[in-house]
């Protein structure tokens, strides 16, 4: 765990399991539970040539924080990402931050519904609407 | 000899030469299928990869989805660039360490401004995941 920017004061690190994501991460958060929100600092890692930020590592955002979501949603079952649209409004620049509250669309007794619109600042950059699975639950 | 991982072929090119895909990969362009009409690419599943539950990440999944297409997209139309507008990506089957993943992508229609374009990937004959997406060729304001 390294040292909360400065620049997000009020915020705390994720706790990230998955290798993946802590190869990509750090991911920042505030408030507890579904009421998290969360925050994701650009850096050189995530850009592409253009110095915007890759659609791979948005969706990768989306997967993590709908993921963090989805576990708050049935109290840390395991789940499974089954469908996720995404929708590329804007780009994100290097040392931008990108936020997302999800919301919890719909909870079914196997499924999760789970939106998040990504901002920088007052603007809307990228969209996203997922499915989840609860395994272990027909 | 080029230094490549198993089950990625010998004559296989980079496709990730910078950027996230540099930092992700190393992802590779294969042979065309169907007389160019299916582009593939393939990447060899690392630890770095992973969930916590022993599968591909669902976004290293999507982001080398995101990349076959959108190389696809400027390989079929001579753009200097294009970008993702939407993609669509359903998860099919998890996939494994060492796996060797492939996608295979299909351009449904081009227009002047936009390209439709549909994926799999496949490991072996096994469906990971399915998808489809709008990207828009760059410089073409309207």
């Amino acid at each position: 765990m390294s040292a909360v920017p400065e620049k997000l004061a009020g915020y705390r690190e994720t706790k990230l399991i998955d290798p993946f994501e802590n190869f990509v991460g750090p991911l920042y958060e505030t408030g507890e539970k579904l009421e998290r929100r969360y925050a994701f600092v650009v850096d050189e890692r995530h850009v592409n040539m253009r110095g915007v930020i890759h659609g791979g590592m948005l969706m990768t955002l989306a997967d993590m924080t709908m993921g963090q979501a989805a576990w708050d949603a049935c109290d840390r079952a395991d789940v499974v990402t089954l469908n996720m649209q995404s929708q590329f409004i804007r780009g994100a620049r290097l040392g931008e931050i990108v936020e997302v509250q999800p919301t919890l669309t719909r909870r079914t007794r196997s499924i999760l519904f789970l939106r998040g619109d990504f901002m920088v600042g007052e603007e809307i950059i990228f969209s996203c609407a997922s499915l989840w699975k609860i395994l272990g639950q027909d | 000899m080029v230094n490549r991982p198993a089950g990625i072929p010998e004559d296989a090119e980079i496709a990730s030469t910078g950027g996230f895909n540099k930092f992700v990969g190393p992802l590779y362009r294969l042979k065309d299928l169907e007389d160019g009409a299916v582009k593939r690419f393939a990447f060899a599943a690392a630890e770095h990869h992973m969930n916590g539950s022993g599968s591909v990440h669902g976004g290293m999944l999507m982001t080398f989805m995101d990349t076959s297409m959108s190389r696809t997209s400027r390989l079929i139309s001579d753009a200097k660039g294009t970008a993702t507008v939407s993609l669509t990506c359903d998860f099919v089957a998890p996939a494994k360490l060492g796996d060797v993943i492939e996608s295979r992508v299909r351009v449904t229609r081009r227009t002047r401004t936009i390209v439709f374009l549909s994926c799999e990937l496949v490991c072996g004959e096994r469906v990971l995941m399915v998808g489809s997406g709008v990207w828009k060729i760059s410089g073409t304001e309207e």
